[in-house]
């Protein structure tokens, strides 16, 4: 293989990371200018274009879809910082799960105590990892107006209540307030991302005829 | 605007151009300043068009791959003029200020020099 067939395979590996409707408009010309850029004998993209490439990538994917009102825009912002969030929750219960033992141990003495308390940071752990996941999707779905992520937030800020309220009577205020007031957070970006979607103008954006697939203009969803 | 959708505007408002064409007109104009890579100028060639401020002007197979050139729009000329007289607006006020004396010599975008 030559030095700049293996040069544009692994360009054409970063040309991945953009959604397929861009590609297919634009990725045979981004290839032939990144080869026209590229210096004798190179066999690797660099450092700086590859990172170009991939934060190019980004900004195509969350682009507005056309029509996408400001309030849609602001809790899809809002969808994203929940999930560097639910980062931070399972970063604190893991860092945490050892004092938050020991102190639940020490409040309430006994084995059912240390195993309640075991089981509310494994189910800490599970939302957060599940919100790493989850959010991003729901936020995809939103950017293509799909209705059924705004229910399945709606439902997603209901649960997050339910767990936080389930840990206060268990008496997380006292042995895991830093989980707690993570928690809590997180369960007001996302309730407040859910008001954003549910109120003003938004509904139009989720509420039309069924959609159409439009041409290529920039939005997430077209992986 | 952005420097970058500026400076491809900039370029392209002599005439069509194609992508690589552009990266390099775009480092003359800015005297070597503004590299621009393949990521950023594809990113904002695809925004410019769903804006309409710029077109596919025509497409051509060089050497196998794909030439596409890109021209201004009627809009496109327009907004691009607009930033200009804006900038050139801005300049001439901190100009004015850094150069009391040099007043004169530093004039409103439209109107004649004294």
């Amino acid at each position: 293989m030559s030095e700049q067939a293996r040069l544009e395979r692994r360009y054409r590996r970063l040309l991945a990371c953009y959604p397929r409707a861009f590609r297919r408009e634009n990725e045979e010309e981004i290839l032939a200018v990144l080869l026209a850029c590229a210096q004798e004998g190179q066999q690797r993209p660099g450092l700086a274009a590859s990172a170009d490439l991939i934060k190019g990538a980004i900004q195509v994917r969350l682009r507005p879809a056309p029509g996408q009102p400001p309030s849609v825009r602001i809790a899809i912002r809002l969808m994203f910082a929940s999930a560097a969030a639910h980062l931070a929750v399972l970063i604190t219960v893991v860092a945490t799960a050892g004092s938050v033992r020991s102190a639940a141990a020490r409040s309430y003495p006994g084995l059912a105590a240390a195993h309640t308390v075991s089981a509310t940071l494994v189910m800490y752990c599970v939302l957060a990892s599940l919100g790493i996941v989850v959010w991003p999707l729901l936020a995809w779905g939103l950017l293509r107006g799909r209705d059924w992520a705004r229910i399945a937030l709606a439902w997603e800020v209901a649960w997050i209540a339910l767990i936080i309220g389930v840990g206060i009577i268990q008496g997380s205020a006292v042995y895991a307030p830093a989980n707690l007031i993570a928690g809590a957070v997180d369960w007001l970006i996302a309730l407040s991302a859910c008001v954003l979607l549910f109120t003003g103008t938004s509904g139009r954006f989720y509420h039309p005829e069924p959609r159409t697939e439009t041409p290529w203009r920039g939005t997430f969803g077209t992986m | 605007m952005q420097e970058a959708t500026y400076l491809i505007l900039t370029a392209l408002a002599a005439g069509s151009q194609h992508g690589y064409g552009i990266i390099v007109d775009v480092s003359e104009i800015s005297g070597g300043r503004v590299r621009l890579r393949a990521g950023t100028l594809y990113t904002a060639l695809d925004r410019l068009r769903a804006d309409g401020l710029i077109a596919v002007d025509r497409e051509e197979i060089v050497e196998n791959r794909l030439r596409r050139y890109y021209r201004l729009t009627a809009e496109g000329e327009k907004r691009l003029a607009a930033e200009a007289a804006r900038l050139h607006a801005n300049a001439t006020a901190a100009m004015r200020r850094l150069n009391p004396g040099l007043a004169g010599a530093w004039h409103e975008p439209g109107q004649g020099r004294p």
